[in-house]
């Protein structure tokens, strides 16, 4: 992968293709990290949602 | 020609028992209707946009992103473009999703009910299920083929091998429902991403982005980098991806769900906006591969894998062929889990959120008196297994003609002009009614349909841009009468634009005609001539 072709030849494409690779890599690895404390909390939250008296299910 | 071996095999079949014991163990916490339909509204943000971009890039995704680098090289990535715009507007201002979230709705013909009344609920919920199951009918197919193409898969058990992926899919989502598809969602969102990033690595390696530069310039000319000067695209097209991306963010139930499962309206907006680049990402990575395989294919090859399926157009196929010859032994067990987890997040996900609309509003009316939250679970389970049985038959026997973004956009709009239309209205245009909702959702779905059958039953010859008659296998290739001399992105336009103006007239004719009658007043109220009709 030749950066330099990417910025020259055809500007907008190749910084945007190259955006789009920069952002990704960057994106998955912080949502990975972080989605996992997410998931944590839903599923905390709805276990507490259930043991609450006031929630029993009918 | 394939590098899939029983390595690669092992990284799949570890890859599908993890995600469907992650599925299936967060059943327990599912014990009401919210927590089945929307996580008991827990979802935080990192994990929803995590859950949208999985659920929004699936085979089917993959491969008519593909087909449009293929086809129209860089300029094909435009509906990327105006997508990731729409989604990061909407997020920021909060247009429509705000009220739409605050309302505390499940769905959106829920929160239509509070504007234009019970039949205009019933009725949305119909057009959307109508259309959504129609759109979602060719993901099968499509990922299965891909599978054959790309890991030499015999294609007589293309059927099997569907089946199995769509019996897996439906086991965790019927148990677990939205709880099921947000976990899974998480693990098929970072195996795809990882997957994705190295195979496009790998396409940019072996085909340089000169190749791939000068190959569109060969093939399209200027056209093929920029829309507006494309013979075949043009302001039509750009406009046409405006109006259905804009309305798909605002109500394709796979996004809208996302929002309605957030904690509240600032969290879904938040997803918005942090999901917003995936758009871009979602049709420039696969539309990358599509221009490679243009690059190193020969055209008459790819003819003949279409053939092979019994599709008149090969072009879906460029970009699997061409994987299938690149990604070496090891790294095809990656990018063929990527696959996979990208499919069965967008199929766990549109069962489920149509399932919803089936459930809330299309069977509401049967519901005379409050459903336990039991049974309100099972009646969600048993439509989840119906719609996966629809998605098995329909998608066996539907034969895709033509670009398949272009049908996916078509059977779109039968809901997505009138559902955006009324949304909008409902949420900013007090004197909106239900005559004009209702006005809306025919016109609507009607053009569409009207375009569909008669594309399906009323043939005409295809002519090149001279004229000529193009021949394909020495007889002459037919297509849609509609598609011919109108062309899809003018139907798609015209339904939006006769959507908006219905909904305009039918509530303007309704407060016109229920007017009350002027009161009389005595001659000295100064009050008289302020006293104007009242709309119901």
């Amino acid at each position: 992968m030749n950066l330099t072709e990417m910025l020259n030849n055809h500007a907008f494409w190749g910084i945007l293709t190259l955006a789009v690779l920069i952002w990704y890599s960057t994106v998955t690895v912080y949502v990975a990290v972080r989605g996992v404390v997410d998931i944590k909390h839903m599923l905390g939250n709805l276990a507490e949602k259930q043991r609450d008296p006031k929630n029993q299910v009918k | 020609m394939t590098n899939f071996t029983w390595i690669d095999g092992s990284i799949v079949g570890t890859y599908l028992l993890a995600t469907m014991v992650a599925g299936i163990m967060v059943r327990k916490y599912v014990s009401r209707v919210d927590d089945f339909l929307v996580a008991g509204r827990e979802m935080n943000v990192f994990l929803g946009i995590a859950s949208l971009a999985a659920t929004e890039f699936g085979i089917v995704t993959c491969m008519y992103t593909a087909q449009a680098g293929y086809t129209r090289g860089f300029a094909g990535s435009i509906p990327g473009l105006c997508n990731a715009a729409a989604m990061f507007v909407i997020g920021w201002t909060g247009f429509c999703v705000k009220p739409l979230r605050d309302s505390g709705a499940i769905t959106i013909p829920e929160l239509f009910e509070q504007q234009y009344g019970k039949f205009v609920r019933w009725l949305s919920g119909v057009v959307i299920v109508l259309g959504g199951l129609l759109n979602m009918g060719v993901f099968l197919r499509v990922g299965g083929q891909f599978l054959v193409v790309c890991c030499g898969l015999n294609p007589d058990y293309l059927e099997i091998a569907m089946t199995v992926l769509l019996v897996g899919v439906a086991t965790y989502t019927i148990m677990g429902g939205m709880l099921s598809v947000l976990v899974t969602d998480f693990v098929q969102f970072v195996v795809m991403s990882i997957g994705l990033l190295a195979t496009t690595f790998l396409v940019l390696h072996h085909v340089p982005w000169d190749l791939l530069v000068s190959t569109v310039e060969t093939r399209f000319g200027d056209g093929g980098f920029n829309p507006f000067v494309n013979e075949k695209l043009g302001w039509s097209f750009v406009l046409s991806n405006i109006f259905t991306n804009t309305a798909a963010v605002l109500t394709w139930q796979t996004c809208i769900a996302r929002l309605l499962s957030a904690k509240d309206s600032k969290t879904g907006r938040r997803v918005y906006t942090g999901t917003a680049f995936f758009f871009v990402c979602r049709w420039v990575i696969p539309g990358i591969w599509g221009i490679a395989a243009l690059a190193m294919l020969d055209p008459n090859v790819v003819q003949g894998i279409g053939a092979q399926f019994g599709e008149k157009d090969g072009t879906l196929f460029a970009m699997p062929y061409f994987l299938a010859s690149i990604v070496p032994m090891g790294m095809m067990g990656i990018l063929v889990a990527a696959m996979l987890a990208a499919d069965m997040s967008t199929d766990s996900s549109y069962m489920l959120t149509w399932g919803s609309v089936i459930y809330n509003d299309i069977l509401a009316p049967f519901r005379r008196t409050r459903w336990s939250e039991r049974k309100g679970i099972l009646w969600n389970r048993c439509i989840v297994a119906l719609i996966g049985v629809f998605l098995l038959f329909w998608g066996l026997w539907y034969k895709l003609e033509g670009n398949l973004w272009e049908y996916l956009q078509t059977t779109g709009a039968i809901y997505l002009a009138s559902m955006s239309t009324l949304l909008i209205a409902c949420c900013y245009w007090k004197r909106s009614n239900n005559w004009g909702a209702v006005a809306a959702i025919v016109t609507g779905a009607a053009l569409p349909v009207l375009a569909l059958s008669l594309n399906l039953f009323v043939k005409v010859q295809a002519l090149d841009q001279l004229g000529a008659p193009i021949l394909q296998d020495g007889k002459p290739l037919l297509e849609g009468i509609v598609k011919h001399y109108i062309g899809d992105d003018f139907v798609n336009i015209g339904t939006f634009l006769a959507a908006g103006a219905a909904m305009v007239i039918g509530s303007l004719l309704k407060t016109l005609l229920h007017r009350r009658p002027p009161v009389v007043y005595a001659a000295h109220d100064p009050s008289a001539s302020d006293m104007g009709g009242e709309s119901s």
